[in-house]
């Protein structure tokens, strides 16, 4: 009942930011940039299979105001530095760096539209960004995410594979509620992704805690 | 009738060729997918995840030896458990909630071609 009232609630919201003529603006910007040829912006997640995520150019930003932080957003598609090592979906090209820029202007109108597209997966107040060793542990030890994703530690020392995007910078760029609905919930976000799903093998604590200790990234 | 017959019986094998090379196909995207990243996708354990801060290798396939001393079930183990459930290092993921138990077939068979 409370999931339906919530749903309600961003539905209605949803509609408000909608109608609100700094999103719509936004979204000319959008089409007009051409982004949505990389991106689609539409939920639920659309890929049936593997490769319908293959064909993808770049991510789903359906859930972007979700996922992002408005500051970190804006600055970004001004000033966009490569967040994956490598190309999309790719794993054996790396990533040229060559996201369109945008101007002030059309950057902030982007941002009003991307930041209206929320989830209600995503709940709020859940997650405050904090570093505990047994996060790290679980991060570094006992779950493979070193293995794919780049994170810094304590010093700034960067380490990690290459194949996910970079978790460096995540608390400046990722909403802490998004990365514990991502770990547990995540075929609702991407069906198809090189990531298992965690939530078998993690307690609901522990995914918390883990979500807890990226958000804290540098 | 006989002619009938041998024609049926082209169509139901030309039918089980393109099922098995549509398998192929289907199976070499998964290994590519899913384990490439770490294991590359020549099987030889030289994904693009082999950094100087991973201190595990990966599996390298295509070691005759090597792969000998592994069971189909072990192979089947470690995909779907990850690493810890065969005593191996927890940077090989447990896919068995985002792979299925059918592709996880068609991957022990994929990586079993590799030592071949």
């Amino acid at each position: 009942m409370r999931r339906l009232a919530v749903s309600a609630f961003l539905g209605v919201a949803f509609l408000a930011m909608a109608a609100s003529p700094a999103f719509a603006a936004g979204d000319a910007v959008f089409k007009d940039k051409n982004c949505s040829s990389c991106h689609y912006t539409t939920g639920p997640a659309q890929e049936k299979s593997i490769a319908d995520q293959l064909a993808k150019k770049g991510p789903e930003l359906w859930y972007a105001g979700s996922k992002f932080k408005k500051t970190w957003l804006l600055a970004w598609l001004q000033d966009p530095k490569p967040i994956r090592p490598m190309k999309y979906n790719s794993i054996t090209a790396k990533n040229g760096g060559d996201h369109p820029k945008l101007s002030a202007v059309d950057a902030a109108g982007v941002t009003d539209f991307l930041m209206g597209l929320t989830s209600a997966d995503v709940e709020a107040g859940l997650i405050t960004p904090k570093y505990k060793p047994k996060a790290k542990l679980i991060f570094n030890k006992k779950m493979p995410c070193l293995g794919c994703h780049k994170s810094p530690d304590k010093k700034g020392n960067v380490s990690g594979g290459l194949s996910g995007p970079s978790l460096v910078g995540a608390s400046k760029r990722l909403n802490p509620d998004w990365i514990y609905a991502y770990l547990s919930k995540t075929t609702t976000f991407k069906p198809y992704r090189d990531m298992p799903d965690f939530a078998s093998y993690l307690s609901e604590s522990k995914m918390k805690l883990l979500a807890a200790y990226v958000a804290n990234f540098k | 009738m006989l002619r009938i017959s041998l024609m049926a019986a082209a169509l139901f094998g030309l039918n089980m060729f393109a099922g098995a090379a549509a398998q192929a196909t289907e199976v070499k995207q998964v290994f590519d997918f899913y384990c490439a990243q770490c294991h590359g996708t020549d099987g030889k354990g030289g994904g693009v995840n082999v950094t100087k801060d991973i201190a595990t290798t990966p599996r390298d396939f295509t070691n005759k030896v090597d792969m000998a001393k592994r069971t189909d079930d072990d192979i089947r183990t470690v995909i779907k458990g990850g690493g810890p459930s065969i005593s191996k290092s927890a940077l090989m993921p447990p896919w068995g909630k985002t792979i299925s138990d059918a592709d996880v077939e068609l991957l022990v068979t994929y990586i079993r071609a590799f030592a071949k």
